[in-house]
């Protein structure tokens, strides 16, 4: 729940920058803003609406909700857990910090257009940067949580067909995150390297850097729509049979239809909003085609909503108007999305308010109001207590009326273009931009009456039956403590006497326990202070190196470094010292993982979207080398005969390693320990290698501030065969501490995972250089 | 501005220039069955909410069945084909846009122009060398009824080249060369007719140009390449 109020707080700083923009642009040739704040505002009030506000209270709800909706008594990694709200903290430090550094904050608009965004001067740009790639971090090891929990802490009986809608479809926007948010920290690493070391990805004229940028930003950036939709639509397909009285009208299709054509569509979309970059003919026609058929599991699932209805017994309370809300504007929100994919309409509705029309209708209306409607329908089991049914009503008039006068004028704005600061007085654009404003008004005052409700229920609403709206989920058979402390929102909930939920369920597990109840060494691991101390380490790190050079930045890398390592160290005497027992593992519905531990699982995951990580660095690279006219002959910078030598000894590392698994497997811890050392010696020797290569080619001119094409193969080499580098160096550090751990007497045949997932680790380290290899080296 | 232009189009003031009657005649379509679709589901919804509206009676439900593939299967085949129908309209309007076929001829019976875009302005190469910058005197001039084909890159950071009222746009991208093509039919000055759709800077706002569209013979002599001597 901290984070559910952590996002608000941080839509509330959005909502301020919306509104400053309004007032700006309400009336033609205003001056209440000048181009350099609403640059600002531009930008950060889309990349705090959408990174800091929408994902993260929908994850918030999550956090809360899908654990008790598959019956489980946390997250599967608690402390993981903690790690992701504290990294998203810290990046949102940053990024709301960074108005305040000379220069101002990020201004080239949320997408950050290459080569303006990198040639921005002041270190505000980069604060927001690195703030972002903590957010994506922090949200690839949420996501690893969330996959691995809904997957393997389901209770026994909780089969996958009884799944609840919402979980679905944070599963949906959980697997989306994890394949599009290593894009986007690839893409915000790369333009952060330009602006701190002077790489030349988006500066070298040379390569077309816009062309790159867009590749790279959008493959994240048209999934990005999706999460922040898909969690809304789980919602509304969660809780709409309640307020109907009938079943969701095609369930399983509507999962069919996300599962199998939204999500692995939703990645091959992203170039139309590339359709006036001078991409060829063809391709616009593809990606036209694509984006029109991503829009038929759509026409699936609204039709499906609207269907429900059909002799039902429809009750208008507040989450169901919502939920219409919602599905009306999406409606809008949808049809003029048809429009942009034809890339011939595009050719007057690109860069202009149409855009801005549509994807605030799906973004705002279709998931805004679909999270209200989430918030009204679980505020009871939430505080115990019933909202204001009235106020809840009169909210969602307001909220739709606003939302309307402000989006639909920019319907007809699509000559005007966008994040323009101010205009002249031609057209109607005066008017139609005077109506915008007002509603802007009227939708933020709406809000008031949000949270005057949510503040009522809080300390005064009347008792909350225990299942106001007869669902039949996980959720409402556990109780939340009728008083809650309002500064300890998560422990309020108790185990009530485990019930049989569902008739043929033999063995419950208790559902629904919070932290409290679930028993003191389990609910420690949240109090564990490191993973705040390791976000707090990478915040003050990345803060100083966005203010690099300087005597502050050193200083402050220095002390982050300083505490990050120190956390890190910490948390290793954790668990040395087993400080932190895990929790017994229960019997549960894991189908189809059943055969897989819970680690391993989290290793795979992790596994699968650090591939996506590597694959778009090296997608650049590839990009880069096509674009790139003239680039240095292979052999005539590195040494191939070297190269090859530490391809043989890392080859080798991953063989000392398979045979320090089977070592284990057979419990021979001894020659486990032997040939753990033997792997070390050879990562180390890779490392020792690399070292005097980097330091032989820095000395023979090879750098950064090299003539072109030497500088953008410099950038490309440091920057990707280093982040390998540094996932070896990690794998070295984590190697030393499980040698203690054996030594220590640790593992055995029953019990070494660790192992066999460093092992997973060490092998995949291995993989990526069988591709850098031939990539830098060979070709 | 476009308003006002489209207008005078439909008074028979003015005629329609080939890339506009293309975009017109798409959004059209789209909008019979944008609209359509719009008022046909919202319409459903809100009709089944007032017929199953709680009315307070206690009548058990009728069973239900969960799946409803066969609707489900409907819903599909409605939407593929009016989605296919919207994307035949645009693929069989992609043709008008994309490069007139005769530009390639000898002689050259098109107008090529280079649109360079900078922090914050545009500069203007006309085919007998003559470089303009964008002032509000200092218009895009070009012949009326003859094809222009316009060279668009940028100079410092990502632009956007777009002729709204002429239905056209093409993104202005540093080290790359895009084209678009027009041919204005009415002449005539179109003021603040060139705007600028990608955010550039603090400049965005004002990276406007005038569009000015002049009979042939005028454009040519100051213009144009003196092909008699």
């Amino acid at each position: 729940m901290l984070y559910f109020f952590t996002s608000l707080y941080f839509g509330i700083i959005g909502a301020i920058l919306a509104l400053l923009m309004r007032v700006q642009l309400s009336v033609p040739n205003n001056f209440f803003l000048s181009a350099y704040y609403y640059d600002q505002a531009v930008t950060m009030h889309g990349l705090i609406m959408i990174f800091w506000f929408l994902s993260p209270i929908a994850i918030g709800l999550a956090n809360y909700f899908v654990p008790l909706q598959i019956g489980a008594k946390d997250l599967a990694f608690p402390r993981l857990n903690a790690m992701s709200y504290w990294l998203y903290l810290s990046g949102g430090i940053m990024a709301v910090l960074s108005f305040f550094v000379p220069g101002g904050s990020a201004d080239a608009g949320w997408t950050n257009y290459q080569p303006l965004a990198v040639l921005t001067p002041g270190s505000g740009t980069t604060l927001v940067y690195l703030g972002l790639v903590l957010l994506a971090a922090s949200i690839t090891l949420g996501s690893i949580n969330f996959v691995v929990s809904i997957i393997w802490l389901r209770a026994p009986g909780m089969s996958l067909d009884k799944l609840p809608m919402f979980t679905w479809f944070i599963l949906f926007t959980i697997i989306a995150m994890l394949f599009a948010f290593p894009t986007l920290i690839a893409a915000f690493a790369l333009a952060s390297s330009d602006r701190i070391l002077g790489t030349v990805f988006f500066t070298s004229t040379q390569i077309q850097p816009s062309i790159l940028w867009d590749n790279l930003f959008w493959f994240f950036g048209h999934p990005e729509v999706y999460i922040v939709l898909l969690p809304g639509f789980g919602i509304i397909a969660n809780i709409v049979p309640q307020f109907t009285g009938r079943p969701l009208a095609a369930k399983n299709a509507i999962l069919v239809a996300t599962a199998l054509v939204v999500l692995p569509l939703s990645f091959g979309v992203w170039m139309h909003h590339m359709f006036l970059t001078g991409i060829p003919v063809d391709l616009q026609g593809a990606f036209s085609i694509a984006t029109i058929a991503i829009s038929i599991p759509f026409d699936v699932i609204t039709l499906s909503f609207v269907e429900s209805m059909i002799r039902g017994r429809v009750k208008l309370l507040t989450p169901m108007l919502f939920v219409l809300g919602a599905v009306v504007l999406f409606i809008i929100g949808g049809i003029t999305g048809v429009f942009l994919s034809s890339p011939v309409l595009d050719r007057v509705f690109r860069g202009s308010y149409f855009v801005v029309a549509h994807f605030h209708y799906v973004m705002v209306g279709a998931a805004i109001f679909s999270i209200f409607a989430g918030i009204y329908y679980w505020i009871p089991r939430f505080t115990g207590r019933m909202y204001n049914e009235r106020l809840g009503k009169i909210h969602f008039v307001i909220s739709f009326i606003g939302f309307n006068v402000l989006y639909f004028p920019m319907n007809f704005l699509f000559d005007m273009p966008r994040r323009i600061f101010t205009y002249p007085n031609i057209g109607n654009w005066a008017l139609l931009n005077g109506i915008a404003s007002v509603g802007a008004f009227i939708f933020a005052g709406a809000q008031t009456l949000l949270a005057a409700n949510l503040l009522y229920t809080w300390f005064r609403g009347p008792p909350s039956p225990p299942n106001p709206w007869g669902s039949p989920d996980l959720e409402w058979k556990s109780q939340p403590v009728l008083t809650p402390s309002p500064t300890a929102p998560t422990d309020t909930s108790e185990s009530p006497p485990a019930g049989g939920w569902i008739g043929q369920l033999a063995t419950p597990a208790s559902p629904a326990t919070e932290t409290h109840a679930a028993g003191a060494e389990h609910g420690e691991a949240h109090y564990s202070s490191r993973p705040i101390q390791l976000s707090f380490g990478a915040m003050i790190f990345l803060m100083g190196a966005a203010f690099y050079p300087g005597i502050l930045a050193i200083g402050l890398m220095v002390i982050g470094g300083a505490l990050f390592a120190v956390a890190l160290g910490g948390w290793a005497r954790d668990d040395l010292r087993h400080k932190f027992a895990p929790p017994p593992e229960e019997e549960g519905d894991r189908w189809p993982f059943q055969g897989v531990s819970k680690m391993k699982l989290g290793m795979w995951v992790f596994l699968s979207s650090e591939i996506v990580l590597f694959g778009s660095f090296l997608a650049a690279y590839i990009f880069i080398r096509g674009a790139a006219v003239t680039f240095p002959a292979p052999g005539s910078i590195h040494d191939i005969p070297l190269g090859t030598l530490n391809t043989i000894i890392l080859a080798t590392s991953g063989l000392t390693m398979f045979l320090a698994i089977q070592a284990i497997r057979q419990g021979d811890r001894r020659r486990l320990m032997q040939w753990m050392s033997v792997t070390f010696m050879l990562g180390s020797t890779f490392m020792g290698i690399k070292i005097s290569e980097w330091v032989n080619l820095g000395s023979s001119g090879f750098t950064l501030s090299a003539p072109y094409p030497f500088n953008l193969a410099a950038s490309a080499y440091y920057i990707i065969v280093g982040l390998h580098g540094a996932h070896v160096t990690a794998g070295l550090i984590m190697m030393v501490y499980l040698m203690k751990k054996t030594k220590d007497g640790e593992y055995t045949k029953e019990s070494h995972e660790a192992i066999e997932n460093f092992g997973l680790y060490w092998a995949f380290i291995d993989i990526v250089w069988c591709f850098i290899f031939p990539l830098f080296y060979l070709l | 501005m476009r308003e006002f232009a489209l207008a005078l189009m439909y008074s028979g003031m003015l005629t329609v220039p080939p890339t506009v009657a293309t975009f017109d005649h798409l959004l059209d379509w789209y909008l019979f069955f944008g609209v359509g679709a719009a008022v046909v589901v919202i319409g459903m919804l809100v009709t089944f909410v007032i017929l199953y509206r709680d009315k307070g009676d206690n009548k058990p439900l009728p069973e239900h069945k969960t799946e409803g593939w066969k609707i489900v299967l409907i819903t599909v085949m409605i939407s593929i084909s009016i989605l296919a129908a919207a994307e035949y309209q645009t693929f069989a309007s992609f043709s008008n846009i994309e490069t007139p076929s005769q530009c390639s001829m000898v002689p050259d019976p098109c107008i090529n122009i280079s649109v360079l875009g900078f922090q914050w302005g545009w500069q203007f190469t006309y085919p007998n060398g003559k470089v303009q910058l964008t002032t509000e005197d200092q218009p895009l001039t070009v012949p009326v009824d003859k094809i222009i084909l316009l060279n668009i890159t940028s100079r410092d950071v990502f632009h956007s080249f777009g002729i709204v009222s002429l239905a056209v746009k093409e993104d202005a991208i540093p080290g790359r060369y895009n084209t678009l093509w027009f041919n204005d039919t009415n002449l005539g000055l179109v003021t603040m007719a060139i705007r600028c759709y990608e955010l550039c800077g603090a400049g965005h706002a004002t990276m406007v140009g005038n569009l000015s569209v002049v009979p042939y013979s005028t454009w040519q002599s100051e213009f144009g390449v003196n092909t008699t001597g």
